[in-house]
């Protein structure tokens, strides 16, 4: 046992401190296959003093570290490699909920949808919606500026939270806000900065108003291309749906052939699911502007259900698409980038055609609203042919997405995963610049060190590398 | 005064400036205040001449603009088109975009459309070390990478210059109609949110209000049966006289230009982040009442 690991017990106590490897396996992945890095050891704590106490102990050790909400994340973000991890499950206490100010303020540990549970008797819930609610944490959600279905609407994480307490590697807690008052957006600065900032102590995040009616439709098209327009249709109309979201053939077969089976066409070649929501008067209105817009622009059919069990069946497969597709292989690559709405239609096709070129089935179910595309390939990545196809395969579609406009992730983050590719989406004074905002929080990089920018962009750092 | 025409010109200004040490004024239309902290440079560098429309994409809802570009021009592009122009401020149309997101300036709209902060997909500035940044991109959602645009806008040119902007713009709904509403009874204030609970809000676009001289004034945008409603329901509380739009503009005009905070916060965390961005101090030095 190091010294380090004997001062972290002494801090957490000896149970929340594991240093056994076989203790140490299930931290060896997120929820995104293919990259898998072990740490030296992993601390849990279970309060606020806990947590800052720890983060001082490895500062002074100088020991880099990773934090780590549920490790639903999907850009291999939360992985550490040889270093420190720092748990933070244990912090899921909800310290407030004001429903006058419809805020609540809670450890970084608080599951998503827990939150948006405990402020329903208040008719408020918490609106960023990832689809992995039920384990990811508030935590991760700030750290990774998550989006979901709903955020269409509601916007995503940074506009839900208010302010956060943070605790820097250093050990300095400090408290973050948007500067409305006088300042700098530090908080807008630190919301998306996937743990290499600091670790969020806790964050007081908005609620928002259950809405009075909710309205979801599925609109099935013969051909992609006419779901696409659909979609720039319906936004350009001046309509805000709450929600739209793509799937396509691909996906809807697996979806329909699993448990989860929504109902869904599964001769279509894509289902657009709408969901208009807020006052009663009027939203059948918006309602069917959407299904007249579908149809024109080539739907086959258009469902409509108001009540709740209804919607929640056309819901489950959109929700469950990701369970659908593990279930046709053993690993399932997820990809997120983002594109200009009306470059959709024509990236479905081409992502299609890559796909078939490296033998390889990719499904599409993605926040079309948004241009947030996530192409998943079922693949088993203990095949290391098939892993090198899906490895080509999403280079090119990725650099298909930058040429398109686009960008490289729109939620998940870059990770581990996406490194590779913030080159061809960035100039080298541009990385060099986002390596000095991350230096005013943690000039030494000891909080998820190599992430995110790649290590050779910091000018800085080259300049230290070769004074050694 | 220093008055280029292009970013690279202003990368040009700023690389000598750094050389020189030589701190720099940056204006845009030069109608912000600043608020008992006048800025201490011997030059300004102004960027009213680094105007126009780079690239509007009406199908996308997203433009690009140089920063000097006044909001009228682009009130004037998007309208054009049937669009909104979100960033619409307090105070007159001739201040530039630049201006309007460095100073986090908003209008009545805000709470409905978006912050400047929000409606910025990206920007590219040139920062107190001479670095030439392109934040962001063109897309709605985008977690690439640190966010410098969240760090740059509202910063008040202090940690960069902002050359050139991705905006997101927003549709105009199907019916946007203007109320000056007048509730019965007691005199004016208490009206806003506790009276808006009441109306039935559209879901398009949400309701935005101001202060008229004697009256609220509401802006509804939603399709034509939940405009109705909001309206029938004020008049169920109240006078209510529709108005033209274009009562927005006299509001709006009726306001003072942005100013800093009196206070601005100098915690050692916005210390640092200065330091990163403009070691020398030279954009803008004293405006945000920092020590010299
Ligand atoms: C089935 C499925 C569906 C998903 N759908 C969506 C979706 O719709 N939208 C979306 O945006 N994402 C989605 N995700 C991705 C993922 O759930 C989100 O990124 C989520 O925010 C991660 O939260 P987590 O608690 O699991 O974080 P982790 O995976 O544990 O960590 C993610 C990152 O956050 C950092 N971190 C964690 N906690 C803290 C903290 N307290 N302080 C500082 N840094 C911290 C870690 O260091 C790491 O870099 C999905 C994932 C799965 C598996």
């Amino acid at each position: 046992m190091t010294a380090l690991a004997t001062t972290l017990e002494r801090i957490v106590g000896p149970t929340h401190v594991l240093s056994r490897p076989a203790a140490l396996l299930a931290y060896r992945s997120d929820a995104l296959p293919g990259h898998r890095l072990m740490p030296s050891l992993a601390v849990m704590p279970g309060t606020r003093e806990e947590l800052v106490a720890v983060v001082r102990a490895l500062a002074a050790d100088g020991t880099p570290f990773v934090a780590r909400g549920a490790g639903t994340g999907l850009s291999g973000g939360a992985l550490a490699d040889g270093i420190v991890l720092l748990g933070l499950h244990r912090l899921r206490r909800i310290l407030a909920i004001d429903p006058a100010a419809r805020t609540a303020t809670v450890e970084p540990g608080v599951v998503n949808a827990t939150l948006t549970r405990a402020a329903a008797v208040h008719g408020l819930h918490y609106a960023p919606d990832p689809s992995s609610q039920t384990a990811c944490t508030i935590g991760g959600n700030i750290a990774e500026n998550a989006g979901g279905p709903h955020c269409l609407k509601y916007g995503v994480t940074l506009n839900h939270v208010r302010r956060a307490t943070v605790v820097l590697p250093s050990g300095e807690v400090v408290e973050l806000d948007r500067g409305d008052d006088g300042g700098y957006d530090l908080l807008g600065a630190f919301v998306g900065s996937e743990g290499c900032f600091g670790v969020v102590v806790d964050a007081t995040v908005q609620l928002t108003p259950d809405p009075q009616q909710v309205i979801t439709l599925l609109a099935d098209f013969l051909r992609v291309r006419d779901a696409a327009t659909a979609t720039s249709r319906i936004i350009a109309a001046g309509i805000v749906p709450a929600a739209l979201e793509l799937m396509d053939q691909a996906t809807i077969e697996a979806v329909e052939s699993s448990v989860y089976a929504a109902g869904y066409p599964r001769d279509a070649a894509a289902v657009l699911l709408a969901e208009v929501d807020g006052p009663s008067i009027g939203l059948a209105d918006d309602a069917r502007a959407i299904e007249q817009l579908c149809r024109e622009a080539g739907a086959r059919g258009v469902r409509v259900a108001t009540d709740a069990g209804e919607r929640a069946r056309l819901w489950q497969g959109r929700k469950k698409a990701f369970g659908a597709m593990g279930r046709v292989a053993p690993h399932l690559v997820v990809q997120d980038a983002v594109v200009p709405r009306t470059a959709l239609a024509d990236l479905l096709e081409e992502i299609q055609a890559i796909g078939a070129a490296h033998r390889l089935r990719v499904c599409n179910v993605f926040h079309a609203g948004d241009g947030n595309l996530h192409p998943n390939i079922p693949y088993d990545a203990d095949d290391p042919d098939e892993s090198a196809r899906v490895h080509r395969a999403m280079g090119e579609i990725m650099a298909r997405c930058i040429a398109a406009g686009g960008t490289i992730t729109g939620e998940h983050g870059v990770g581990l995963d996406k490194l590779a590719y913030m080159e061809s989406l960035f100039t080298a004074e541009t990385l060099d610049a986002m390596c000095a905002l991350r230096a005013v929080f943690d000039p030494e990089r000891r909080a998820n060190p190599g992430k995110v920018v790649p290590v050779r962009s910091c000018r800085e750092w080259h300049a230290t590398a070769a004074a050694r | 005064m220093i008055r280029p025409r292009t970013t690279t010109e202003v990368l040009e200004a700023v690389r000598a400036a750094v050389r020189d040490g030589r701190a720099l004024r940056i204006v845009g239309a030069a109608r912000w205040n600043d608020a008992g902290h006048p800025v201490r440079a011997p030059e300004t560098l102004s960027l009213a001449e680094l105007t126009g429309v780079v690239s509007y994409r009406p199908d996308d809802l997203t433009m690009t603009v140089e920063a000097g570009t006044t909001l009228a021009e682009l009130d004037a592009t998007t309208r054009a088109r049937g669009q909104w122009c979100p960033l619409l401020a307090w105070g007159d149309d001739h201040g530039t975009v630049g201006a309007t997101l460095a100073t986090a300036t908003s209008g009545p709209f805000a709470d409905a459309l978006g912050r400047p902060r929000d409606l910025t997909l990206g920007l590219e500035a040139i920062d107190g070390t001479g670095r030439h940044i392109v934040a962001g991109g063109r897309v709605v959602k985008n977690v690439a990478g640190f966010d410098l645009t969240r760090a740059l806008v509202g910063a008040w040119g202090t940690l960069g210059i902002i050359t050139r902007v991705h905006l997101r713009l927003r549709p105009r709904p199907a019916v946007d109609a203007t109320f000056a509403f007048t509730p019965r009874g007691a005199g004016l204030p208490p009206m806003p949110i506790a009276a808006l609970a009441q109306v039935p809000l559209p879901s398009a676009v949400a309701a935005t209000l101001g202060v008229a001289d004697a009256a609220w004034l509401l802006r509804v945008g939603a399709n034509a049966s939940a405009v109705a409603a909001a309206r029938a329901a004020l008049d169920g509380a109240g006078r209510v006289v529709e108005l033209d739009a274009a009562a927005w503009d006299l509001v709006r005009r009726d306001s003072a230009p942005p100013s800093p905070a009196r206070q601005w916060r100098w915690d050692p965390l916005s210390l640092r982040l200065r330091d990163r961005f403009d070691p020398q101090r030279l954009l803008n030095p004293g405006l945000l009442g920092e020590a010299p």
